[in-house]
């Protein structure tokens, strides 16, 4: 497997080194903001001394 | 407890296999498949754009389906509709994340190959509308302050649904700039057999990548809806001690 062509200097080249990386970046972007929202609702449980939020999601 | 570690650990085994599934349709799109006679190199942007966009078009009709629940049970049975709300919830960020990619691998095979970026194509505008639609979906429950979000947002939801059958037919209603359809379409167009594997494998891949972060939005919103109620029972339990 030669990796040499996938970064070469041509429009198509970058273009689709630039597909595979933002589906990776997008995808995992997700996942982390999900994930951070997770260990946040672990971290610091919502307090039960006060009138339930306005939903917002 | 036992089952939350139960489907704690069938999550983290579902996650490690389907980044291992990944890697390995990634390999195949990138460098085992075949070059694109016609396109060269820039054609493996099909083994993402194509089952992404595939995929963009399923978890609409999750949603579709979560939020006609929850305006059936909303009245019937809240709890009930408070799932269906969680699902419907997380369709539709699946179904933004999923939508993204389609557009922004598109205008980047669309630049390499056509020399632009965009076009008004029934295919392409008929996406962003739906990227739109589920956008204004999630802004629309992000922001919207009434007691009635949760309805509106499933209202909004089931007139988006009407653009996937739309978007999925407007290649072969409206021809124009987007490739013409490579499955059941015209005869003679296909893939050739040996680019299956690397297809294949990438619908796979991004599929079980879809129901993951589904399930795990799912799961994340149904826990707030929990403590949201716990905060709403402490409140009330705090006002009868005042009175009292």
């Amino acid at each position: 497997m030669k990796l040499a062509w996938l970064f070469g200097p041509t429009l198509e080249q970058r273009h689709l080194l630039l597909v595979y990386l933002s589906v990776w970046l997008i995808q995992g972007g997700y996942f982390a903001w999900l994930a951070t929202q997770w260990l946040r609702t672990i971290r610091n449980p919502p307090s039960t001394s006060g009138p339930p939020s306005q939903p917002s999601r | 407890m036992r089952h939350t570690r139960i489907a704690a650990a069938i999550g983290i085994a579902w996650f490690t296999l389907n980044l291992a599934l990944i890697a390995y349709a990634t390999r195949l799109g990138l460098f085992l498949s075949p070059t694109d006679a016609m396109q060269g190199n820039i054609g493996r942007v099909f083994f993402y754009h194509v089952p992404t966009s595939i995929w963009a078009l399923v978890f609409p009709y999750i949603n579709f389906i979560a939020s006609v629940f929850y305006l059936y049970w909303r009245r019937r049975d809240p709890l009930k509709a408070l799932t269906a709300d969680a699902w419907a919830l997380a369709s539709a960020e699946i179904t933004v994340v999923y939508a993204t990619i389609c557009l922004w691998t598109g205008m980047l095979w669309g630049r390499a190959e056509w020399g632009i970026w965009w076009t008004w194509d029934a295919r392409l505008t008929s996406m962003l509308l739906l990227w739109l639609l589920y956008v204004s979906y999630l802004m629309l429950r992000k922001f919207s302050s009434t007691g009635q979000t949760y309805t509106l947002a499933a209202v909004l939801s089931i007139f988006a649904a009407v653009d996937v059958p739309i978007v999925y037919e407007s290649i072969r209603l409206w021809p124009t700039q987007h490739p013409a359809p490579v499955f059941y379409g015209a005869p003679g167009t296909g893939l050739d057999k040996s680019m299956y594997p690397a297809f294949n494998w990438n619908i796979l891949a991004w599929g079980m990548w879809g129901i993951f972060l589904l399930v795990f939005r799912y799961t994340l919103e149904r826990r707030r809806q929990a403590s949201e109620q716990d905060a709403a029972l402490a409140a009330i339990e705090a006002s009868l001690e005042i009175a009292q």
